[in-house]
């Protein structure tokens, strides 16, 4: 890990590595959105509603593993203070408000039709609500102190202090009787859904996560140009 | 897929958020990196340093 800590050479290997990451993302995106609105079948219970699953689930795993994401790479500039790692967890903040967003939004849209409301304070769903939060004041702490060292300690604190919120997101739905359902995929004893309807899901599960992976390089990239500048201008400022 | 299903609506809308929010995602992201590697070469041709000087660095 150490022999990326060199930003250069991060870019360098950024910039090998993105067209194939985004080549794999579009192609993983067309066929699960094939899968998911032409291939699957209606369920017997919910008719063609099930198809909000297919973009409302990855964009809920997406939404807890950027968090994931941002607080392991807090940890490791708090504690190895490599200098990638609070860009990382810097740029995995918006991806991850997005998915939080279209979680919460596309189950929203489900949750008409088939509960009869748009929302209820349920703990799941209040849970992911606190996450979408979590991530905006992350994002505002960034914009909010000038000097990037303390922004960057600041909010690597508020990260992994978050961090407990992601559990609770989990097993909400076990250790409170909630109007959202129980976990029917990453579960003790193995999926409960019908074949026909995990696999478009996972396959959409996995354009999401080629998705995250590929906006994230960019986005460290931008994070790392972005310094690159600040750095130049300052340098610039000094010699006036 | 039925396209005179109940609730057809609410399906379309979430494909169509998603598709808006994480297009707007990648285009976004796509254009601020360009834009600032564009001005980190652009100060780079004018001969900017890239760091600044340490203080009583000889």
């Amino acid at each position: 890990m150490q022999q990326f800590a060199n930003p250069r050479r991060f870019l360098k290997l950024i910039d090998a590595v993105e067209p194939w990451a985004w080549a794999f993302t579009v192609i993983l995106l067309a066929v699960g959105l094939y899968l998911s609105l032409v291939v699957a079948p209606q369920d017997y219970q919910q008719g063609e509603t099930v198809r909000i699953m297919f973009v409302h689930v990855p964009a809920a795993w997406m939404a807890l593993l950027a968090y994931l994401d941002m607080a392991l790479a807090s940890a490791v500039a708090i504690i190895f203070r490599h200098p990638l790692a609070d860009i990382a967890a810097k740029a995995a903040a918006p991806i991850g408000a997005c998915f939080t967003f279209l979680a919460l939004a596309t189950g929203s849209l489900w949750g008409k039709p088939m509960w009869g409301t748009w929302w209820v304070w349920d703990a799941r769903l209040t849970s992911m609500f606190v996450l979408f939060l979590l991530y905006l004041g992350y994002i505002a702490i960034w914009h909010a102190i000038d000097d990037p060292g303390r922004a960057a300690r600041i909010a690597a604190i508020v990260a992994l202090v978050g961090c407990i919120n992601l559990p609770i997101i989990k097993f909400s739905v076990d250790w409170w009787n909630t109007l959202h359902q129980p976990a029917s995929v990453f579960r003790i004893g193995g999926p409960t859904l019908h074949p026909a309807i995990l696999a478009p899901l996972l396959v959409m599960g996995a354009a999401y996560l080629a998705l995250f992976v590929t906006l994230h390089l960019t986005a460290i990239r931008a994070e790392i140009m972005a310094r690159r500048l600040r750095q130049m201008e300052l340098a610039r400022a000094d010699e006036v | 897929m039925d396209l005179a299903a109940p609730h057809l609506g609410f399906v379309l809308a979430a494909y169509g958020l998603s598709l808006l929010v994480l297009g707007g995602l990648v285009l976004w992201l796509r254009h601020r990196s360009r834009t600032l590697a564009q001005a980190v070469q652009q100060l780079e041709a004018e001969g900017a340093p890239r760091r600044r000087a340490i203080a009583g660095a000889p």
